[in-house]
């Protein structure tokens, strides 16, 4: 069995083998853990992996997004960094004000993807690959305007935020359209809805005014004969079942800053749970039999001959060891 | 009138609550009894409900600006009449770390809840917070971390309050923050979450 055939067989609960893996990982990995992050990588090699973008014509960015100091990227987002190998915090709004909304360019060289390129690259690889989507309307909509306004604006809902939640989804759907005519296996999704107990905003409001761009995306994944994947970070329990309604195929979330049981008596064989194990406190601060248990326990509560993919994210803090101990665990026999 | 404009405060309808603080002041009550029988039970209330996950965080921002409105009105009466804040809280994100929305969102409640904020913003060295603290008279300081790699600052700010003999108590929060570090770095409150930050910086100010 390839990794692609692996990974679709845990998408749709037949696979009697092994549970398919995914290393995420922040250049902080690579700056601070060269030689255990190549070791963990050539121990527990990825069944997914993300197509290069192929751009014909290069991103307008300025800076660069993992290294201290101002990163502009191809939206005009201003990202603030301090530190080496993660990325900063938007400081600065685009838009103060609504009638700019007009006036906003929408990264258009994005769309320049040589998707023969893509195809080619589809066709050499064995492994699941995911298209180089990363539709976040809710996010984007926070670094342009900043995050304070735009959860006023959520609360106020001037006319401009709806000009503005159109004019995002129209590139994302013209973006993942592009992406969905060629040979990739899947499409990513990715906005964070969760804070430490809940969701960021009520969960009516995501319903009326996000559900329904998500719906899309998952639609155009889903007539491509694609699967929509998703990431979402923070506790999002309460917008499970709409996600699952709308026919997502794979969510990484936070698992563990949610009722992993929980999840799993209600939600297992109906998703596939992309990770993730808990990067807050345990892989930076637990051990490798921390770790294990936890996995086991993702493992009990989540896998019905698939539903579950050993994902985590090598990220700022995490112990190499305990990353090992993630992708060893779930190679743990039933 | 009291309850409604605790009420108009929970919906965040701003100029309601100007218009009902003006009102109120015109018909003689003192501000000291708008601010804590009208305002701060109103946040408190919200308070409540978004640890319920009740209300969200724009509802949240909407009633702390109608709040900030509503004291605008107030301050001058207040300071007339000499009334103090509830407590002096010094706030910031420790050095190295840029990150603030859940600072700014703590900061928001506090004020709300009617204690005076010294926000020293992001990147803050552990001497900052002692001379802010020092100049303003702060009740309690709170640091804010979202990166494992910066929240071990919070410990060297822990041993300059302690160092400087200040006695004044330090509360932590963020993202990687657990009570197991609070404990470890002998931080005196730890709060998982916005609303918990009102709850503890309270109980720490009224020991």
């Amino acid at each position: 069995m390839t990794s692609r055939e692996l990974v679709v067989a845990t998408l749709e609960f037949r696979n009697r083998g092994r549970v398919p893996r995914q290393l995420w990982t922040l250049p902080w990995a690579g700056l601070n853990w060269p030689d255990e992050l190549r070791r963990i990588q050539t121990r527990f090699p990825d069944d997914i992996v993300t197509c290069p973008a192929f751009l014909r014509e290069p991103l307008r960015t300025t800076g660069q997004e993992y290294e201290p100091g101002l990163f502009v990227d191809e939206w005009g987002c201003r990202f603030e960094n301090k530190q080496a190998g993660i990325i900063g915090q938007v400081k600065e709004p685009v838009l103060r004000d609504w009638p700019e909304v007009g006036g906003l360019g929408v990264p258009r060289e994005r769309l320049s993807v040589d998707t023969g390129e893509v195809d080619r690259f589809c066709a050499a690889a064995e492994a699941f690959v995911l298209g180089k989507t990363w539709s976040r309307p809710f996010e984007l909509s926070q670094f342009l305007r900043g995050p304070e306004d735009l959860y006023v604006d959520l609360a106020e809902r001037p006319e401009g935020l709806e000009r503005l939640l159109r004019k995002i989804h129209a590139f994302y759907v013209e973006e993942m359209e592009l992406w969905a005519s060629t040979a990739v296996d899947g499409l990513v999704i990715a906005d964070d809805w969760g804070g430490q107990n809940g969701l960021l905003i009520s969960p009516a409001l995501w319903r009326e005014l996000f559900k329904p761009l998500y719906r899309d995306y998952v639609e155009i994944a889903h007539r491509h004969g694609q699967y929509a994947f998703m990431h979402s970070d923070g506790n999002i329990e309460a917008i499970l079942p709409d996600l699952i309604e709308i026919g997502l195929d794979a969510l990484n979330a936070q698992l563990f800053a949610m009722d992993v049981d929980g999840i799993g008596e209600r939600f297992a064989g109906k998703l596939t749970f992309w990770g993730e194990v808990d990067r807050q406190h345990l892989l930076p601060y637990g051990t490798p039999a921390d770790v294990r248990a936890a996995v086991r326990r993702a493992r009990r509560a989540l896998w019905r001959e698939g539903g579950a993919i050993a994902q985590c994210e090598f990220g700022i803090g995490a112990r190499p060891e305990n990353v090992a101990a993630v992708f060893e665990a779930w190679d743990e026999p039933d | 009138m009291l309850k409604e404009m605790q009420d108009a405060l929970i919906a965040g309808k701003k100029a309601e609550v100007e218009s009902l603080v003006d009102r109120a002041l015109a018909a003689g009550t003192p501000a000291a009894t708008i601010l804590n029988e009208g305002l701060i039970p109103g946040m408190e209330r919200l308070g409540v409900q978004f640890k319920a996950n009740e209300v969200f965080i724009p509802e949240v921002l909407v009633a702390a600006r109608a709040m900030n409105a509503g004291l605008a009105k107030l301050e001058p009466h207040l300071a007339k009449a000499g009334v103090k804040p509830r407590g002096i809280v010094v706030i910031g994100t420790v050095k190295g770390d840029l990150h603030d929305i859940g600072k700014n969102l703590v900061a928001m409640m506090l004020r709300g809840n009617g204690y005076k904020i010294v926000d020293l913003g992001v990147d803050v060295a552990p001497e900052k917070y002692l001379e802010a603290a020092k100049a303003n008279g702060a009740g309690v300081i709170a640091l804010s971390a979202l990166l494992t790699t910066t929240m071990v600052q919070m410990k060297a700010v822990i041993e300059a309050v302690e160092k400087a003999g200040l006695g004044i108590p330090v509360v932590i929060g963020g993202a990687p923050v657990t009570r197991d570090y609070a404990d470890q770095i002998r931080a005196h409150g730890y709060a998982p979450d916005a609303a918990s930050a009102v709850e503890e910086i309270g109980r720490l100010i009224a020991a």
